[in-house]
C-alpha cells in the first residue's frame, strides 16, 4: 500500500507539464492565438532534432563547455590559493579580507563591460569573467570552511604536538572538506550560469547563448525554446553529478 | 538565563607599544585599498595606461559629481530602485503564496515542486530570450525577469520554513484544541518567520543582481544601461562611475537587510531545539 | 477549586498496546500490557520505571493523543477519545511558543477554552503568582532559566483547572539543584489546589517525595510490578527515616530485584486500586 502511495506521488509531479505541453499543442493546433511567435511542440522538436543532426546544437553547446570549464578550472585553481591563505593566515584575512568582501557585494557582471575593453570581446574575456565567477564562491567557502575548523580539534593537535603543516593537512582540512566541496560545486554553477550572461554581453563566437539570442533576433520562438531546454538540462545534469559526488565524498570521510 | 558570574579583571592601562598595534591593526583593512589606488592614480597622472583603458581617479571623481549634481544619476538610479521594488514584491509575493501553498499541502507540493525544479534549472538570462518574444523590450520585460530572480529563493525558502516545524510545538497546539486554522496562523507561521525573513533577503540580492544584468543587456536608463553606455562610447570614467554607485547602492542595501534581519533575529530568541531550550 | 458534579475518578485499563515495528518478528512491539490503575480525585500517583518500560505511552494514552489500544480509560465516567482541557499535561521539554511572552504562553492553555477576555486574564494571573513568576509576565522563554520555563508549562497546564494534569519526566531536563526546587514547589501547588496528578519519573526519590502511591513499572511489556503507598505526611522529609525506608524499599527493585530482605513490603492490597502484576516470575524492573 505504502509503495503504491510513492508511485502515486511520483506521477502526480508530471502532471502540471503534461497538461501544459497539451494545452500548448492544442492552442497552437487550433491556432487560437493570432502570433508567428506561437510555435507548436512538434515544431520545437523538430527544431531540436535538426540542431542536433546538424552538430550545431553540439558545436555551440561544446564551445560553450569549453570555456566553462577552462574558466572553472582556472577559477577554482586560484580560489583554493586564495581561499587557503585567507582561511590559515589570519594577517593575511585581515588585510586582504575586506578589499575581497567588498569585490564580491558588487554583481560580476557590471566588470563586463570593463573586460570587455581590457581584454576584447572573444574568447579570453569570456575566461577572464568566468574565472572571476568561479573564483568568488571557492574563495569564500574556501576560507570559511578552514576558519571554522572546531578549536576543540585543534587543542587536541596541539596536545599531541602536531607541526603546523602537520595540523592543517590533518585537521583543517577534512574539518573544512565539505565547505570546500560546497564553493567547488557552487563554483561550477555559477560559472555556467555566467557562461550564458558572458556570450549575451560579449557577443562573438559560439555558444549556446548565442543560439538563443540568434533565435530571438528572428524572432524563432522554435529555436530559444529548445536552447533554454538544452540550458535547463545542462545545468541540472551539473548539478545531479555534483550533488553525487559530494554524497560519495561525504560517505568516504564518514559523515 | 541562569547567570554565569564572569570575572573581570580591570585592563591595566594600555602601554604606548600596545596602542600602536592596536592602531595598526585598525588600519590593515585599508592598506590594500590604499595601495591599490596610489597605483591607480600614479599610473593615470605618469601616461603608463593610456585614459582610454583606465581612466585617472580625478577624471572619474569628476564625472561622478558631473552626474550627481546634473541631476542625471538620479534619473538613473532611481529607474533602477523601481525595477527592482517592483519585480522584488511581485515575485516575493507569489513566492510566499507558492511556498507556503507547497509547505502546507504535501498534494500541493507533489503537482507543484518537480515543474519548479526544472523550471528553476534555467537562469535568469536563460528567460530572457523567451520573455523578450513575449513582452518585448519594455518595462515588463525587467519586472518579470526580476521577479523570476526573487520568486526562487523566496518559493524554496518559504518551503522549507513552512515544514520545519517543530512536531513538539504543533503537539501542544493538538492538546490544546488547535483548529487547523489555529496551528497554521498560530504556530507554524511564527515558527517560520526567521526563516522566511532570510529567504526574502536572499530574493532581494538576487533580485538586485539580476537588476544589473538586465538593464546591461536589454534597457534604455538605469545604472546598468549607464555602464554600457560609458563602454560603448569608450568613456571608462562613466563606466567606472556607474560601477561605483552600483556597488555602493547594493552595499547600502546589503547593510539595511542585515540590520532588519537582526532585529528580526532579537525578537524571536533563540530557535525551540528537539528537546527544548537552555 | 474545581466544583465537580460528577465523580472525577481517573480509570485506566490497558489491556494492550501495540506499536507497529520493523525489527519484532511478528511485526509489533506490546509496549504495554494489562496496566489496571485506578485515580480517585485528587490523589498523586508517581509512575516509575526505567526507560523504555511505556510509561510515557501511557500518559499519551491518557492525554488522548493516541487512541489505538486495546483496553479503556475514562475520566467521571466518560471515555477519553482524544485531547482535552479537561487533562492537562507537563512535557520534559517546557515546549513554550518562543516568539510569545511568559503570560501569551500561559494563555495558550486558554486558547479554545470557553471563558470571556477578562476571565482569561484573571486566570493567567492567579496562575503566573501560582508558580511565583509574577514580574516575569512580559518576559520571553529564552530570556528566563530552565527552572522558570518549566514553571510557566506547569501554569500553562493547570490554567484550565483540569481535573487530571499529567506530568511527563517533568523535571528531567533541568540540573540537580534546580530539580529539587521544583519539585517542593510541585508539592505545594497540588497540595493547594488538590488536582489529581499523575507523575511519570524514571528518579525514584521524586517518586516517593511527590506520590501518595509510586506505581512501579518494568519493561518489555511495560507492565506493573508492584504498586507502594506512601502514607507519611505532607510537606515530605527527604531525611525522614520512613521516607528513606519506603525510598529504598521501591529502589530494590530497581537494583537487585532478587533480594529479599526485612526492608520488602509485600504488595498490599488497596481499596481503591487494582494491582496488576502477573503471577509468573517477577523480572527485573530494567
Amino acid at each position: 500500500m505504502r509503495r503504491n502511495q510513492a508511485f502515486t506521488r511520483r506521477w502526480r509531479g508530471l502532471a502540471v507539464p503534461f497538461a501544459a505541453i497539451v494545452l500548448w499543442a492544442l492552442v497552437a493546433r487550433l491556432d487560437l492565438v493570432n502570433s508567428a511567435l506561437l510555435v507548436s511542440p512538434a515544431k520545437v522538436l523538430d527544431t531540436g532534432r535538426e540542431l542536433l543532426s546538424s552538430g550545431v546544437l553540439w558545436l555551440n553547446l561544446r564551445a560553450s563547455l569549453a570555456r566553462e570549464l577552462t574558466g572553472f578550472v582556472i577559477g577554482t585553481g586560484s580560489g583554493l590559493v586564495l581561499g587557503g591563505l585567507l582561511g590559515l593566515w589570519p594577517r593575511f584575512n585581515r588585510i586582504v579580507g575586506p578589499s575581497f568582501n567588498t569585490f564580491k557585494q558588487i554583481s560580476l557582471f557590471a566588470w563586463i563591460p570593463l573586460i570587455s575593453v581590457w581584454f576584447g570581446l572573444g574568447d579570453v574575456a569570456k575566461v577572464v569573467f568566468l574565472s572571476l565567477a568561479a573564483l568568488v564562491p571557492v574563495v569564500v567557502n574556501t576560507a570559511d570552511g578552514m576558519r571554522s575548523t572546531p578549536a576543540t580539534l585543534l587543542e587536541v593537535a596541539r596536545v599531541y604536538g602536531y607541526t603546523r603543516a602537520k595540523t592543517i593537512w590533518h585537521v583543517v582540512l577534512p574539518s573544512a572538506a565539505p565547505a570546500i566541496f560546497t564553493g567547488v560545486y557552487l563554483a561550477l554553477v555559477y560559472s555556467w550560469l555566467a557562461t550564458i550572461g558572458a556570450e549575451y554581453l560579449l557577443v562573438s563566437g559560439r555558444g549556446v547563448g548565442n543560439l538563443l539570442i540568434e533565435g530571438s533576433e528572428h524572432f524563432r520562438m522554435d529555436l530559444v525554446l529548445f536552447g533554454m531546454v538544452a540550458i535547463g538540462l545542462v545545468g541540472w545534469l551539473m548539478n545531479a553529478s555534483a550533488r553525487t559526488l559530494e554524497r560519495a565524498l561525504a560517505r568516504r570521510l564518514g559523515r | 538565563m541562569a547567570s554565569t558570574l564572569s570575572y573581570r579583571v580591570a585592563a591595566p592601562a594600555a602601554s604606548g607599544r600596545q596602542r600602536l598595534q592596536g592602531m595598526a591593526r585598525g588600519a590593515e583593512p585599508f592598506l590594500l585599498p590604499i595601495a591599490l589606488f596610489a597605483l591607480w592614480a600614479v599610473g593615470a597622472a605618469q601616461g603608463w595606461i593610456s585614459a582610454q583603458v583606465l581612466p585617472s581617479p580625478q577624471f572619474v571623481w569628476e564625472t561622478l559629481s558631473d552626474l550627481a549634481t546634473s541631476g542625471d544619476l538620479w534619473l538613473h538610479a532611481q529607474a533602477s530602485l523601481q525595477r527592482v521594488l517592483v519585480g522584488f514584491v511581485v515575485g516575493s509575493a507569489l513566492g510566499l503564496l507558492l511556498g507556503a501553498a507547497m509547505g502546507l499541502s504535501k498534494t500541493a507540493e507533489d503537482y507543484l515542486l518537480p515543474t519548479f525544479n526544472a523550471l528553476v534549472q534555467i537562469p535568469v538570462l536563460g528567460w530572457l530570450p523567451f520573455v523578450l518574444l513575449l513582452v518585448g523590450i519594455g518595462e515588463p520585460l525587467k519586472y518579470i525577469l526580476i521577479a523570476k530572480a526573487a520568486l526562487v529563493p523566496v518559493t524554496l525558502g518559504t518551503l522549507q520554513g513552512f515544514r520545519q516545524t517543530p512536531a513538539t510545538l504543533l503537539e501542544v497546539g493538538n492538546v490544546y484544541g488547535y483548529s487547523r486554522r489555529q496551528q497554521v496562523l498560530e504556530i507554524v507561521v511564527p515558527t517560520a518567520m526567521p526563516t522566511l525573513f532570510t529567504a526574502l533577503r536572499l530574493g532581494f540580492t538576487k533580485a538586485w543582481l539580476s537588476l544589473v544584468v538586465v538593464e546591461l543587456v536589454a534597457s534604455s536608463e538605469g545604472l546598468g544601461y549607464l555602464i554600457v553606455y560609458g563602454r560603448q562610447l569608450f568613456q571608462l570614467d562613466l563606466v567606472m562611475a556607474a560601477v561605483i554607485v552600483v556597488g555602493a547602492l547594493g552595499y547600502a542595501i546589503d547593510r539595511l537587510l542585515d540590520w532588519a534581519e537582526a532585529r528580526v533575529a532579537a525578537r524571536h530568541g533563540a530557535r525551540p531545539t528537539p528537546k527544548g531550550l537552555l | 477549586m474545581t466544583s465537580t458534579v460528577t465523580t472525577d475518578d481517573l480509570h485506566i485499563h490497558v489491556a494492550s498496546k501495540r506499536f507497529d515495528s520493523s525489527q519484532s518478528t511478528d511485526g509489533s512491539l506490546q509496549v504495554l500490557q494489562d496496566m489496571d490503575l485506578q485515580l480517585p480525585p485528587g490523589e498523586f500517583v508517581s509512575i516509575v520505571g526505567a526507560s523504555g518500560c511505556g510509561k510515557s505511552t501511557l500518559l499519551r494514552l491518557v492525554l488522548g493523543l493516541d487512541t489505538a489500544y486495546d483496553g479503556a480509560i475514562t475520566l467521571g465516567g466518560e471515555a477519553i477519545s482524544g485531547p482535552g482541557l479537561d487533562r492537562g499535561i507537563v512535557f520534559q521539554d517546557h515546549r513554550l511558543f518562543p516568539w510569545l511572552t511568559v503570560e501569551q504562553n500561559i494563555g495558550v492553555g486558554l486558547r479554545n477554552a470557553s471563558f470571556n477576555a477578562q476571565q482569561k486574564r484573571h486566570l493567567i494571573a492567579e496562575h503566573v503568582a501560582l508558580v511565583g513568576l509574577e514580574g516575569f509576565e512580559k518576559s520571553f522563554p529564552h530570556q528566563i532559566s530552565g527552572g522558570m520555563a518549566q514553571r510557566v508549562a506547569i501554569a500553562r497546564g493547570l490554567v484550565n483547572r483540569p481535573r487530571v494534569l499529567l506530568l511527563d519526566e517533568p523535571f528531567g531536563a533541568l540540573d540537580a539543584l534546580t530539580r529539587a526546587r521544583l519539585q517542593a514547589e510541585l508539592q505545594r501547588i497540588w497540595q493547594k489546589e488538590r488536582i489529581t496528578m499523575l507523575l511519570v519519573t524514571h528518579d525514584v526519590e521524586e517518586a516517593v517525595f511527590l506520590g501518595d502511591r509510586v506505581v512501579v513499572m518494568q519493561p518489555h511489556p511495560g507492565r506493573i510490578r508492584r504498586i507502594v503507598p506512601v502514607n507519611l505526611p505532607h510537606p515530605r522529609n527527604r531525611s525522614d527515616p520512613e521516607f528513606i525506608r519506603v525510598r529504598d524499599d521501591v529502589l530494590a527493585d530497581f537494583l537487585a530485584p532478587d533480594r529479599r530482605g526485612p526492608s520488602d513490603v509485600p504488595p498490599t492490597a488497596q481499596p481503591s486500586a487494582a494491582i496488576g502484576f502477573s503471577s509468573e516470575r517477577i523480572r527485573f524492573a530494567w
